[in-house]
C-alpha cells in the first residue's frame, strides 16, 4: 500500500468518527500500522493542511483526534448552528476549574475555595454534562464526588487533564505576563490596579510557613 | 474617619456620589473575590493585607449593596464577621503562638484562601480563553448512518423540560391578552385537544411541541388554547400513547427542540376509545 493512500484512509477515518477517535483504535483500523506511525501520519496531514492554508487541522482532544476547524471562521459557522453556542460564567468556569484540579472533589470542598454556595452552579454543570458525580466520599454523611467528563475536554479542546495548565506554569507565566511594575509612577494612572500576584507571592502561599 | 470617605469616592464602583441612581456595582463572585477586589483598588499585597483598613471598605461595599436592595446573603455576612475576629486578634497585645512557639499571625488562613482562590480565578480565565468547541472551532465528526451514535440520537423529555418549553411558548407569546370586551363563549376543552393533537399526529411521523402548541385551532390567539394543549400533551403521555422526546446533539446532551411521537399503542387506533373514557 503507498503511503499517501494510508494517510487518506487516516484522514477519512478521522474525519468521519462520530467523536474523537483514539490513536491505538486508529492504528488498529489502518492496514499494518502502529500507534507510533499513527502519530506520524497525522503529523504529516496536519503539515499538508497548513502547506495547504486549509481552514481545519486534526486535533487531539479528550483522548482522540479530531477535525477542528480554525477559530477564525467562527462566525460562518455560528450561523449554520440551531441552538446558540454553550455560555459559562465565571462561577460556571471557576467552579469547573476547581473541579477539574482537585477532582474528584465534594462539594464542599468547592465552596470552601469559592467562598460561596456551589449547589445551582453545580447542578448547572451536571445539567451540562461538562461535571459527573464520581462515586461517594466514605466519610459521615457520604457526601458525593464530583468529576469532570469527557465532554469538558471536548469543549474546552483539552487533549487530557494532564493537558490542563498546570498551577505551576500560571506562577512561571505570570511575571512574564505582568506590565513591568509601575512602582512609585504618578498620579494620574489610568486608575486600572495593576496589582498582580508576584511569584514570589505564589511560592509563599504553595507552602505556608 | 476621613479614609472611609476618600476610599469609597476612589473607588470606580461609585463613579458619581451624587447621582445616586446611576450607581452601578460589579458583580462578584462572593466574598473573597470582593475582597480581592478591595485588596487590588489599594494596591496592597494579599500576604500583607490590611485588615482595619480593608474590613472597613468591605463593611462600606455591604452597606452599599443593601442601599440597592442587593441580598447581602450569609457568606458576605459571615467573612465579615471573620474580618472583624481577625481585627480584634490583631489588636490583642499578647502575642499568638501555635505548640511549637511561633508567631502566628491571625491572617494567615485567610491570607492562604485568598491566594488560592487567586489562583483558581486566573486558571478559570485561562480556561474560559481557550477556543471552545461549538463556539470558536467546530468539529468535523460526520455521523455514520446506523451507527450507535445515529440510532441514539434522542432522549424521552421529562415533566420539568416539558414545563419549561411550556413556559417558552408563554414567554413567546407575551401578547396574548384576553380583549376586555371579548367573552369568551367558546371553551375549550383538553378533550377536544387531545384529539387534534392525535389527528395531526395521525398525518405526520412527529410534531414539534412549540408548533403544536398553536397549530390546529382557529382561535390561535387565546391563552386557553395553549394551556388546554399543554394539559392535553401531558393526559396524552400519560396515557402512554404518545412519548415526547428532544433531539440530542453530537455529544449527547438534550438540545433543540421538542416533538412528540406516537407510541405503538397510539397507532392502532384504540387511543380514540380510551381518550372516549375520559369524557
Amino acid at each position: 500500500m503507498k503511503e499517501t493512500e494510508r494517510r487518506s484512509i487516516a484522514e477519512a477515518l478521522i474525519l468521519a468518527s462520530p467523536e474523537p477517535i483514539p490513536v491505538a483504535r486508529l492504528a488498529k483500523l489502518l492496514p499494518r500500522c502502529t500507534p507510533a506511525k499513527a502519530r506520524a501520519l497525522v503529523d504529516e496531514l496536519n503539515a499538508d493542511y497548513v502547506a495547504q492554508q486549509r481552514s481545519f487541522e486534526i486535533q487531539e482532544v479528550a483522548g482522540g483526534y479530531q477535525v477542528r476547524t480554525h477559530p477564525e471562521f467562527a462566525s460562518y459557522l455560528q450561523q449554520l448552528q440551531r441552538t446558540r453556542p454553550l455560555r459559562l460564567s465565571n462561577a460556571a468556569l471557576e467552579t469547573l476549574a476547581i473541579v477539574a484540579y482537585r477532582q474528584p472533589v465534594t462539594r464542599a470542598e468547592v465552596e470552601h475555595v469559592r467562598g460561596v454556595d456551589a449547589g445551582p452552579v453545580m447542578r448547572n454543570l451536571l445539567e451540562r454534562k461538562l461535571v459527573k458525580i464520581a462515586g461517594h466520599r466514605d466519610v459521615p454523611g457520604r457526601p458525593m464526588l464530583y468529576a469532570t467528563t469527557k465532554r469538558f475536554l471536548e469543549l474546552l479542546g483539552l487533549a487530557s487533564l494532564e493537558a490542563l495548565p498546570t498551577l505551576r506554569d500560571l506562577e512561571e507565566l505570570t511575571p512574564a505576563d505582568a506590565p513591568p511594575a509601575s512602582q512609585g509612577s504618578g498620579q494620574n494612572d489610568s486608575g486600572e490596579a495593576p496589582a498582580q500576584l508576584s511569584l514570589q507571592d505564589v511560592d509563599i502561599a504553595g507552602k505556608p510557613n | 474617619m476621613s479614609a472611609s470617605g476618600q476610599s469609597l469616592e476612589a473607588n470606580p464602583v461609585v463613579p458619581d456620589p451624587f447621582a445616586p441612581y446611576s450607581v452601578r456595582l460589579p458583580v462578584f463572585e462572593g466574598p473573597l473575590d470582593l475582597l480581592l477586589h478591595l485588596i487590588r483598588l489599594d494596591e496592597v499585597e494579599i500576604t500583607d493585607i490590611p485588615i482595619a483598613r480593608i474590613g472597613e471598605q468591605y463593611l462600606e461595599y455591604l452597606g452599599l449593596m443593601r442601599d440597592l436592595d442587593l441580598d447581602v446573603v450569609g457568606e458576605y455576612l459571615v467573612m465579615a464577621a471573620t474580618l472583624a475576629w481577625i481585627k480584634s486578634r490583631m489588636l490583642l497585645p499578647v502575642e499568638q503562638t501555635n505548640e511549637d512557639g511561633e508567631e502566628v499571625d491571625p491572617r494567615a488562613e485567610l491570607i492562604a484562601r485568598l491566594l488560592e482562590y487567586q489562583r483558581f480565578k486566573e486558571v478559570a480565565a485561562a480556561l474560559g480563553e481557550r477556543d471552545r468547541l461549538d463556539r470558536d472551532v467546530f468539529a468535523g465528526r460526520a455521523p455514520i448512518a446506523g451507527s450507535p451514535a445515529e440510532l441514539e440520537r434522542e432522549v424521552e423529555v421529562g415533566l420539568f423540560d416539558l414545563v419549561e418549553a411550556y413556559r417558552r411558548v408563554l414567554e413567546a407569546r407575551r401578547d396574548i391578552r384576553p380583549l376586555p370586551h371579548e367573552i369568551e363563549t367558546e371553551e375549550i376543552t383538553i378533550r377536544e385537544r387531545m384529539l387534534e393533537v392525535m389527528g395531526i399526529l395521525e398525518t405526520r411521523n412527529s410534531a414539534d411541541f412549540e408548533a403544536l402548541m398553536q397549530e390546529g385551532h382557529e382561535r390561535r390567539h387565546s391563552k386557553s388554547l395553549l394551556v388546554a394543549t399543554f394539559l392535553a400533551i401531558l393526559e396524552l403521555a400519560r396515557l402512554s400513547v404518545i412519548r415526547v422526546y428532544q433531539s440530542l446533539d453530537s455529544l449527547g446532551v438534550p438540545e433543540g427542540p421538542i416533538h412528540l411521537r406516537r407510541t405503538a399503542e397510539g397507532g392502532d387506533g384504540s387511543w380514540v376509545d380510551r381518550i372516549a373514557d375520559l369524557m
